[in-house]
């Protein structure tokens, strides 16, 4: 198919725009925690650095606990992750292909849980954890994290099961396969793509949540990157070269993440999404 | 190996029952074709004997033992699905092997069991490829091959050639009729294709909204139509029917005339009594029936609207004098023009009679 | 039967975690509603209704709810804008297009915070990116206060919540084009139809179920954000972004109004959940009607 110089200039048109309103604010952002502090507060702000240096790493080292921060986000985003797989996997095919009775009035409840504000659980949820000694605890923001992740998860793996031939379950039940044999031998490994999806739509909730890691952690060194953060920005004097220089560290981690799995979600999400 | 039987066996998906009272037998080894519209409910059948479907009421004997409510892993049958259902992420010695491994079977016996399935099937050079590497025939013959590696006592076939395109269509009809021979185990095959059951069938069960409209081998059902659905299925193209009205009748045979398209008194043999004079009946006269006209007892006249010269045969659709369209077979492909108006003759040994409800007469 | 139990035995994890983790605290949400508990931990009574006649007869929550119009409203236009352009171009074949389909999401997959970070730093009257531009290409004389006035806090808020999700809106959207079949336009430009012609007369028609039901989602998730205004605005400038969500954090936790929060919390959920009630009832019927 043969394009129209005026369709191919819309397209590349549209793509440049795309780039720019997508790319342009990370190249600031990235560019900028390397120039030096009166680079960065010029009047006349410079596309390309003209100075370079990495004395705002070196103070978000020294004065921040950003490592403690990212490690904790790690551990948090990564047990979030492996729980809410856990529990999505046998709902969704539950969902899907079993019989019982209120499968359908369930699954739509599931679904609502979206339609409250986070705040609205944080207030009793607190007083919960309170009561059980899990405030300023990972473990409260894991529970949480599955929580907020579990319902998209669950409707996001019930569509990739949609995609298998019914066909190749009646096989498998012809041959003799028992329903755990079937999710796990058959199902599985064919909806790989999308439980790679899941993962990583879980892990991307849990790294980027805020809300209820700021209200349920106390103390410093178990803060999460959003909360540690957010506790940067609050203070009296903006250092722009250290946030700057926390924005591109906390950035780098989910970018690695993506640039190998990244395709597998979207090609997931495209796929699998809206059936 | 095992026979099959169904005693009035129903099923029905809330409030439309879709198999309606289906009682049949299929002795050890034969070879049996169900056929009819889409939607008669010829899968919905297979899927019950399969397991894959409940049976709402009634029951399915399996080598003489009742597997109504059995699990279809513990009926002895083997089913070989329309898309094949190859597991797409195993090698096709893994797809073979899988019935045997769900049964627990010694990993030696499974190679073994697998490969001489696949010699059988030549697939030998092919057992560590995936599904995906191979083309449609293969495909087809490794799900065959999953079926055989179970020794199960019946064989059941989903539409298994539609997916096919018509030249392979015609060799893995002829395999699969030779698997048959092989093998001689009781197989069940589902097919809207008629020539498909005619080929394949030791017996043809012809389906239609959930009932069994006749049982019979292929060759009976072609000579001897129980009704004009039967008739009008099996044999391509369609049996011809023509409105008529009996004017006598006599022993077991009776003189028709159809005065809107110009046959008066036409003899035809009834299987029983006739229907009384004066009933509206229909005349059912096959394409390859057709006679020269000189000569014929009976004449229909009309005009040749489309030629289909095939190279072998050649069919006429016609218009005759009633409005209605006709399609007449001839084995000289220049005997028809296209907007000539034509003569063809009837045989009137060959025609049938159906009464009004489409009942042979 | 066998496989009821096991199908239970498959949802009741998830279905049971959800109850005590989701379930559970809007329960209590609801009986916090009907007392008048203060500080976190503290002891209530039951007072009835009182909590709701003063939320429904204060003008906080009716002001805040408006905000909440605003801002739904404006988010959902400008991602609606934005998504379905994006979508039709990566909807295109170009070199590229898996890496430019990949990459596109990089917006939301970084931490809200970072999100604030940089658009605080490249809207900041000090320094920043954007001022400094404006001012070069003589667009304003001075920097400009982008959330410094009311009005223009919620439009910086709203461009820059759009900026974060309009890339996964995007995604949802191509899912929804890439299940139209592509002879339908060889068919349309064999029959004559123009590129304007094709997307009115398929494209956008054959979109509508997706674009319905990314409309209520849509809706219930930027209805319920809250980390960016709170970490750009905290609400302000005198409560020109102050929605629901934000009215509901700063009355439990910085009024220490538990309560009256959670009464805000229940009439929101209501609303919210009337919302999606008659769009779902909505679309049920135009479905049907086709």
């Amino acid at each position: 198919m043969k394009r129209s110089w005026r369709q191919a200039s819309a397209l590349y048109g549209g793509l440049a725009a795309l780039a720019l309103i997508i790319g342009l604010p990370f190249w600031w952002v990235v560019t900028g925690s390397i120039k030096l502090p009166r680079e960065i507060i010029q009047r006349e702000p410079t596309m390309i650095p003209h100075s370079f240096t990495l004395q705002h790493f070196e103070k978000l080292l020294q004065a921040s606990d950003f490592p403690v921060y990212l490690l904790n986000s790690v551990i948090v985003a990564v047990f979030s992750t492996a729980f809410t797989v856990l529990l999505a996997l046998p709902a969704a095919y539950a969902f899907f292909r079993m019989e019982f009775p209120g499968r359908n009035t369930l699954y739509r409840t599931i679904l609502l849980a979206y339609a409250f504000p986070g705040v609205v659980v944080l207030i009793p949820l607190y007083g919960l954890f309170a009561k059980v000694g899990l405030i300023d605890s990972p473990v409260a923001l894991v529970i949480v994290n599955v929580a907020l992740a579990l319902p998209f998860s669950i409707w996001m793996m019930r569509s990739f099961l949609a995609t298998v031939p019914r066909e190749i379950e009646e096989a498998a039940v012809v041959d003799g396969a028992p329903t755990t044999t079937i999710l796990l031998r058959i199902l599985m490994p064919l909806i790989a793509p999308g439980i790679a999806s899941v993962a990583i739509f879980a892990f991307i909730s849990s790294w980027t949540e805020y809300l209820f890691a700021s209200v349920l952690i106390v103390s410093d060194a178990r803060r999460t990157i959003p909360v540690g953060f957010a506790g940067i920005i609050g203070q009296y004097q903006i250092d722009w070269g250290l946030l700057l220089a926390g924005a591109t560290a906390a950035i780098v981690p989910v970018v690695a993440l993506f640039a190998f799995i990244g395709r597998w979600f979207v090609s997931g999400l495209t796929e699998g999404a809206v059936k | 190996m095992a026979g099959l039987s169904l005693k009035s066996v129903k099923k029905r998906f809330g409030e439309t029952e879709v198999i309606r009272g289906v009682d049949l037998d299929v002795r050890d080894g034969e070879f049996v074709v169900f056929v009819g519209p889409s939607g008669c409910g010829k899968s919905t059948l297979l899927r019950m004997i399969a397991g894959l479907e409940t049976t709402t009421s009634g029951s399915i004997e399996i080598g003489g033992r009742d597997v109504t409510g059995e699990d279809p892993a513990k009926r002895g049958i083997a089913m070989v699905f329309q898309t094949y259902a190859l597991y797409p992420h195993m090698t096709v010695a893994t797809n073979m092997g899988f019935p045997l491994e769900m049964a627990k079977r010694p990993k030696d016996e499974i190679d073994r069991k697998v490969r001489d399935a696949a010699k059988i099937l030549h697939l030998e050079q092919y057992l560590e490829r995936k599904p995906r590497e191979l083309s449609g025939g293969q495909r087809q013959r490794v799900a065959i091959g999953r079926a055989i590696v179970r020794q199960p006592g019946v064989f059941l076939f989903d539409e298994p050639l539609s997916n096919l395109d018509a030249e392979l269509r015609v060799q893995m009809r002829i395999e699969i009729a030779k698997l048959h021979q092989d093998l001689g185990t009781t197989m069940i095959y589902v097919t809207h294709d008629q020539v498909e059951a005619m080929t394949l069938a030791d017996k043809i069960v012809v389906l239609r909204a959930g009932r069994i409209e006749q049982v019979g081998a292929p060759l009976e059902l072609y000579e001897n139509p129980d009704n004009a659905f039967v008739a009008g299925f099996i044999g391509s193209p369609r049996m011809n029917f023509v409105p008529a009205t009996v004017k006598s009748a006599q022993g077991n045979v009776a003189v028709v005339t159809a005065p809107k398209v110009g046959l008066s008194e036409v003899a035809v043999t009834t299987r029983g009594t006739p229907p009384a004079p004066g009933s509206d009946v229909s005349i059912g006269i096959r394409p390859e029936h057709f006679v020269p006209a000189e000569g014929a007892a009976a004449v229909l006249s009309g005009k040749i609207t489309i030629v289909e010269r095939l190279g072998g045969v050649a069919y006429a659709h016609a218009q005759i004098e009633d409005g209605n369209t006709i399609t007449v077979e001839s084995r000289d492909a220049r005997e028809f023009t296209a907007g000539a108006t034509t003569r063809f003759g009837i045989d009137p040994k060959r025609a049938f009679l159906f009464d009004k409800d489409g009942r042979r007469a | 039967m066998k496989n009821t139990t096991l199908a239970f035995l498959f949802v009741s994890p998830a279905l049971l975690f959800l109850l005590a983790v989701l379930g559970w605290p809007l329960v209590q949400a609801v009986i916090l509603s009907f007392q008048d508990v203060g500080v976190i931990g503290s002891e209530g009574h039951f007072i009835g209704l009182d909590n709701y006649a003063a939320v429904l007869g204060g003008g906080g929550f009716w002001y805040a709810f408006g905000r909440s119009i605003v801002w739904v409203l404006g988010n959902a236009i400008v991602q609606t804008a934005l998504a379905l352009a994006t979508a039709l171009i990566l909807n295109q074949k170009f070199p590229g297009v898996k890496i430019a389909r990949t990459w596109v999401i990089l917006t939301w997959i970084v931490p809200t915070v970072v999100v604030v970070i940089i658009w605080r730093w490249l809207l900041s009257t000090s320094g920043g990116m954007i001022n400094p531009l404006l001012v070069q290409a003589g667009i304003v004389e001075r920097p400009v206060g982008f959330f410094s006035g009311r009005d223009s806090a919620m439009a910086s808020l709203v461009l820059i919540n759009s900026w974060r999700w309009f890339p996964f809106t995007a995604l949802m959207m191509l899912a929804g084009l890439t299940r139209i079949p592509g002879d339908l336009y060889e068919a349309a430009r064999i029959d004559g139809a123009g590129t304007w012609q094709r997307f009115k007369r398929i494209t956008w028609p054959l979109l509508q179920p997706t674009l319905m039901v990314l409309g209520v989602v849509g809706t219930l998730l930027s209805f319920n954000v809250f980390d960016v205004i709170w970490l750009l605005t905290a609400g302000g400038p005198s409560g020109g972004t102050q929605t629901l969500p934000v009215l509901i954090y700063e009355t439990a936790f910085k009024g220490y109004r538990l309560s009256e929060a959670a009464t805000i919390s229940v009439l929101t959920s209501i609303l919210l959940m009337g919302f999606a009630f008659l769009t779902t009832r909505a679309m049920t019927a135009t479905e049907a009607s086709r």
